[in-house]
């Protein structure tokens, strides 16, 4: 039965808000499958279009940078890492992946947030790291939380994955924020890294609640 | 009948100082040959004419005659560059082209398929105007009667009957022996018609061969086969300051001005920009301090040739933003080294860059901000000396065509290392060549368990031999870090987990 003329469809108001609040309008969610089951397994991986954070002691940031690397190479996409603390170390990792990875050496938390802000302006790489892991306490603490802001504000512009690696909890404007832990010997240091990744613990927290598999799952199934 | 166009830009030196400073056309100017105390006044601007300047004054007559005249130095750089631009554009508008003489070229019209020549004169202008410059085009049935009549042209000239045309030439417009000019002004004769009206048997016997090919000029009947030249493709533009600049806006105003002249340049010869490079003439330092180089010079590579002339200036602007001369620049130069387009389709399963020219802007920006070496990819190099490698300017646009995807199997041991970048200065005390007890700024305790020492030396046989012992340590708090002794001190090298 045609409908009559003076009402008008559900679809058409959408159309109608989407043309004139199209920041109201929420951006279909894309991820970046990082290879690490436990992360994979909750969100599909890191989303495009938001500012993901990462904390955990400093080993935990550098097995994610290795998961990252392996993807690169594995989806010849690129990316880029702003190193805060300039702490990467090329030699602890696959070199086969270097040439798709911009690494950008800064020397202060500032110099790093400006660093982000032109990465994220530019929109071309698909995956930007900010590492501020080894930065000091103190240097993180004078980044202003509207920073953040800022950078969600650019990502939902640009479609960037922006990852923000620190080591304990800064970054309030983060849509997911996980969190690593694992505790290691000496030993470690002799085992084959993807055995390793075994006993790291990963917990994800969307807007600060915690998500686990199981609810996860329901999740979608409502 | 076959057709000859003359195209001449009067007041060639003047034209090519004063190219890029329109308004300086309605101010008294004078152009000076030499430098400015012994030289003298070789072209002026018509206020200047006005009042009393005349060709082959020295300065201080010139100045006598207009106190506000300004002197402006010959530039040859932007002399050749509206030479060059003469050539191409001509060689626009025919295949067959001379260049007759400084700011003359002529062309063979056999090729042009319209007889309409006065509207095909005025195009012609109109095309130079584009280049900033202003043309007198003559069209008649020989060469050099041509470029007579573009010397009278306002600004075009179609000379139908030659004989009425020449009759009121005067004979000193001719180019030919001073000599035989003075002789036929004492016989009276001072227009070419005159001469034409002479016996041209009589007049040869009488002065000469030289004479006759004045009378075959002075009767239109002069023909002559064109010294055929090939227009350069060079897309270079120069401008030379009347004074040295202090700020980056007029230099910046210029470049926007050559690059939008340069890209239509480049877009009428199907081409598109691949590198430019950017010379600025520096003012010579003071006679006291020792000369710093004259100019500076730097090369950019378009990531993604363009004939976009906003791209390109962004190119430029990027770097004159955080660009510090010790000297002040006197002057710009700007080539262009033109790539056919390129014309490549997104492929489906690679993600090249969106904007590769964006990028390159934004990898000069973050030059600017933390230094040209600390951006860039890494590439290690070929030693075994511990934390060694470069970062080299990415290339992501050829990346994503020569490599192939694939799984990496990663064969790594171990916890990623975290470096000190420098190391901190340690105290270690040994036992039999292990660490016990560890101590610097950032961490201290004792050593529960050491791993070690891996030794790496090399280049022994140069002064850049290097020898060091690395250990892998666990304090009493779990904490993992990496020593090393070199040259009997330690060093806290980085850390696995803390």
């Amino acid at each position: 039965m045609p409908s009559p003329a003076n009402i008008i469809s559900l679809a058409a108001i959408r159309e109608t808000l989407a043309a004139h609040f199209p920041e109201a309008i929420p951006l279909p969610v894309r991820h970046w499958a990082t290879g690490w089951a436990e992360i994979d397994a909750l969100e599909g991986g890191v989303p495009h279009n938001a500012v993901t954070e990462l904390c955990g002691p400093a080993a935990c940031g550098g097995f994610f940078l290795h998961q990252v690397l392996a993807s690169l190479q594995e989806r010849r996409e690129l990316a880029a890492l702003v190193d805060g603390g300039h702490s990467f170390d090329p030699g602890s990792h696959d070199a086969g992946a270097f040439s798709r990875l911009l690494t950008v050496f800064c020397k202060t938390a500032e110099q790093s947030v400006k660093v982000t802000d032109l990465l994220l302006r530019d929109g071309n790489l698909p995956l930007v790291l900010l590492d501020l892991q080894m930065v000091p306490l103190r240097g993180l603490g004078r980044i202003p939380s509207s920073t953040w802001h800022r950078f969600q504000r650019l990502v939902e512009r640009s479609g960037t994955a922006l990852v923000v690696m620190t080591p304990q909890p800064i970054v309030e404007a983060a849509r997911l924020r996980i969190t690593l832990r694992a505790g290691w010997s000496l030993a470690a240091l002799k085992r084959p890294r993807r055995e390793l990744f075994e006993h790291i613990q990963a917990q994800v927290y969307r807007r600060g609640k915690q998500v686990t598999p199981m609810e996860e799952l329901h999740s979608r199934i409502a | 009948m076959s057709w000859f166009a003359a195209i001449l830009l009067p007041q060639f030196s003047l034209q090519a100082a004063l190219r890029w400073h329109e308004e300086a056309w309605l101010q008294p100017i004078a152009i000076l040959e030499g430098d400015t105390e012994k030289g003298r006044v070789l072209e002026m601007t018509e206020p200047a004419e006005r009042s009393g300047v005349w060709r082959g004054m020295v300065p201080t007559q010139a100045l006598a005659r207009c106190p506000a005249l300004r002197l402006v130095q010959r530039s040859h750089a932007q002399e050749e560059v509206v030479s060059a631009l003469l050539l191409e554009t001509t060689g626009a508008l025919s295949p067959f082209i001379e260049a007759t003489a400084e700011g003359l070229c002529a062309a063979d019209l056999r090729q042009i398929k319209t007889r309409d020549w006065e509207q095909w004169a005025g195009a012609a202008v109109e095309r130079f105007a584009t280049r900033e410059l202003r043309a007198q085009i003559g069209v008649a049935s020989n060469p050099d009667l041509a470029a007579l009549a573009a010397r009278h042209a306002k600004p075009t000239l179609i000379v139908q009957h030659p004989e009425a045309f020449l009759a009121g030439v005067a004979l000193s417009e001719v180019d030919s022996s001073p000599d035989l000019i003075a002789v036929l002004h004492d016989w009276g004769i001072h227009h070419l018609g005159e001469l034409a009206r002479l016996p041209r048997s009589e007049l040869s016997e009488r002065l000469g061969p030289a004479a006759g090919a004045l009378w075959e000029q002075a009767a239109g009947r002069a023909q002559r086969e064109l010294r055929l030249v090939r227009p350069p493709e060079v897309f270079w533009e120069a401008c030379d300051f009347e004074h040295p600049i202090e700020t980056t806006e007029p230099l910046l105003f210029i470049l926007r001005r050559q690059l939008e002249q340069l890209t239509l340049r480049l877009d009428e010869a199907y081409r598109v920009a691949a590198q430019m490079t950017l010379t600025i003439l520096l003012e010579p330092g003071p006679s006291h301090v020792a000369a710093g180089p004259d100019r500076y010079e730097r090369i950019f590579t378009v990531p993604s040739p363009t004939g976009d002339a906003e791209v390109l200036f962004r190119i430029l602007h990027t770097h004159l933003e955080s660009l510090q001369l010790a000297q002040q620049p006197i002057g710009v130069r700007l080539r262009i080294e033109p790539v056919v387009a390129d014309r490549s389709q997104f492929q489906l399963f690679e993600s090249p860059l969106r904007d590769p020219n964006r990028f390159g802007e934004t990898l000069g920006r973050l030059a600017a901000l933390v230094g040209t070496e600390n951006v860039g990819v890494v590439q290690l190099e070929d030693t075994h000396q511990p934390d060694r490698f470069q970062l080299a300017t990415p290339d992501f646009q050829k990346l994503a065509e020569s490599q192939k995807a694939g799984p990496s199997e990663s064969r790594t041991l171990g916890l990623p290392l975290r470096r000190f970048r420098p190391p901190f200065p340690a105290h270690v005390r040994f036992q039999r060549h292990v660490p016990i007890w560890f101590s610097s700024p950032k961490a201290q305790g004792e050593v529960i368990d050491a791993a070690g020492p891996y030794r790496a030396s090399g280049q022994w046989w140069d002064h850049h031999a290097w020898s060091i012992e690395e250990w892998d340590i666990e304090l009493s708090g779990g904490a993992l870090y990496r020593i090393s002794r070199c040259r009997g001190s330690c060093f806290l090298e980085g850390c696995y987990d803390a």
